[in-house]
């Protein structure tokens, strides 16, 4: 037997389930969302709302870049790899993400020049061994990502590589955690807070949720016991009747975050007026562009793009799901039309999406009625 | 090499092509050299990758790093 980690040491997990209970209380329902894809996916994975009591309801957030990215922007990216000079990378993800006329793997599959890559500094090597070419890369992803995005480009200015450039559709998770308390339809009582985003923005963006609305937050880490823990840090506060920011993930998250990557970011990008988040609507200065200093490695600036709009098939209620308002299960495609094989909503395509994580996981305990 | 104190940070490993993007797979490694294109890092199973360090400044070898995407963007400190 492989050596089992304190983070998974069933007694103290025991023992966080305990205390859990003790700071319940029992005449009341919880809501905690947790906002980021990998704590939906731990959820999960360990099961571990079965450790829960009743009433505490986990509510799963918008976490997923993947699954907010709109079908048009999909759409977008893939309208530049009908280019034949361009060579479209991405990560291995996205390669699955249906947009209206198939995922990139199914352009690629028909001749258009799309490859998969690790890193945007992948995409960049590629550029220079191929100096004929077009390289794009369709660069998603919050403030985790963002930062190797912003190097690749100061790496290609420095360099001064001609034929590389980025589709930005980068998003910050700040404004939507804010969209989501503005929500008339959503009630969340307090939030496990992105982990890894953390350890790149730290713990004071969040410090607007305990202030303006009253409501605690803890960056919590990806092992069972962390999300179990972050829970009791939670139960503690609110059972003082404090809201504050607490940091689970210390071990990694500097409060502060990693300055040299914000300042890189700071750099290269810049917030867009709006952006349109998939089940959220357009949400104010929630995603980054390219600064007019980056220009030429702009692929919206270099290229024509389409603009597509797609409005999300009537039938996928992925909004809901993204919001919580609906549990995976109970949208009406779930496990029927849409499975992990055949996405039809977004949330089943990545890993960490809600929906691909209830069916890989939830299902195995036993399928709710008609899946 | 089995690096069990990588445990700690997540099950995420080097050869994984899943969900890179989402802000949450960042995959702890060790620090194995350092060279002019960045940090020779080795995750838990022994995968090895050659990871960018702008963002962790004065890394050195033995040093646990999370990386993702390609970069390294934390130190972990107070590793065991």
């Amino acid at each position: 037997m492989k050596y089992v980690d304190e983070f998974r040491d069933p007694i103290l997990i025991r023992q966080a389930a305990e205390e859990i209970r003790r700071l319940t209380d029992p005449g009341r329902h919880y809501r905690f969302m947790e906002v980021c894809g990998g704590h939906t996916h731990a959820i999960y994975r360990f099961a571990l709302s079965d450790l829960l009591p009743d009433n505490i309801e986990l509510v799963h957030g918008p976490g997923c870049p993947v699954c907010v990215l709109p079908m048009g922007r999909v759409d977008d990216g893939l309208s530049l790899a009908q280019d034949p000079r361009v060579i479209l990378t991405a990560f291995g993800d996205m390669m699955r993400v249906p947009g209206r006329g198939g995922s990139p793997l199914e352009h690629k599959a028909r001749g258009a020049d799309v490859r998969m890559v690790y890193s945007p500094l992948d995409a960049l090597k590629l550029a220079e061994a191929h100096p004929d070419r077009e390289v794009v890369f369709f660069a998603i992803g919050f403030e985790t990502t963002a930062p190797s995005t912003a190097l690749t480009l100061r790496r290609a200015k420095a360099a001064g590589v001609r034929n590389f450039s980025v589709f930005c559709n980068h998003v910050t998770i700040v404004p939507a955690i804010r969209a989501i308390l503005d929500s008339p339809d959503m009630r969340v009582e307090a939030f496990i807070g992105p982990g890894h985003v953390s350890t790149v923005i730290g713990c004071r963006p969040y410090e607007f949720i305990p202030r303006d609305y009253g409501k605690p937050i803890v960056t919590s880490g990806f092992e069972p016991l962390d999300v179990l823990q972050s829970i009791v840090m939670i139960l503690r506060q609110l059972r003082a009747g404090e809201a504050r920011v607490e940091n689970q993930y210390a071990r990694v998250v500097p409060w502060e975050g990693n300055v040299p990557a914000l300042r890189a970011m700071a750099e290269v990008f810049e917030l867009r007026p709006y952006f349109e988040w998939r089940g959220l609507g357009f949400i104010s200065q929630s995603a980054l562009g390219v600064r007019e200093g980056y220009a030429d490695y702009d692929a919206e600036r270099r290229f024509r793009l389409p603009g597509v709009r797609v409005t999300d098939p009537k039938a996928a209620q992925c909004g809901e799901v993204l919001k919580g308002v609906l549990k995976p299960h109970q949208c009406k495609l779930f496990g029927r039309e849409c499975t992990p094989e055949h996405p039809i909503g977004a949330l089943m395509v990545s890993s960490e999406g809600a929906c691909a994580a209830y069916y890989n996981f939830a299902l195995r305990k036993g399928a709710p009625a008609g899946v | 090499m089995s690096d069990a104190a990588l445990e700690r940070y997540g099950a995420c490993t080097l050869d994984q092509d899943g969900c890179v993007t989402c802000g949450d797979v960042a995959v702890p490694a060790r620090v194995l050299a350092l060279d002019a294109a960045g940090a020779q890092v080795e995750d838990r199973l022994g995968n090895r990758a050659v990871v960018a360090i702008d963002f962790v400044p004065e890394t050195r070898p033995g040093d646990l790093l999370l990386i993702h995407s390609g970069v390294a963007i934390a130190r972990i400190e107070g590793q065991p």
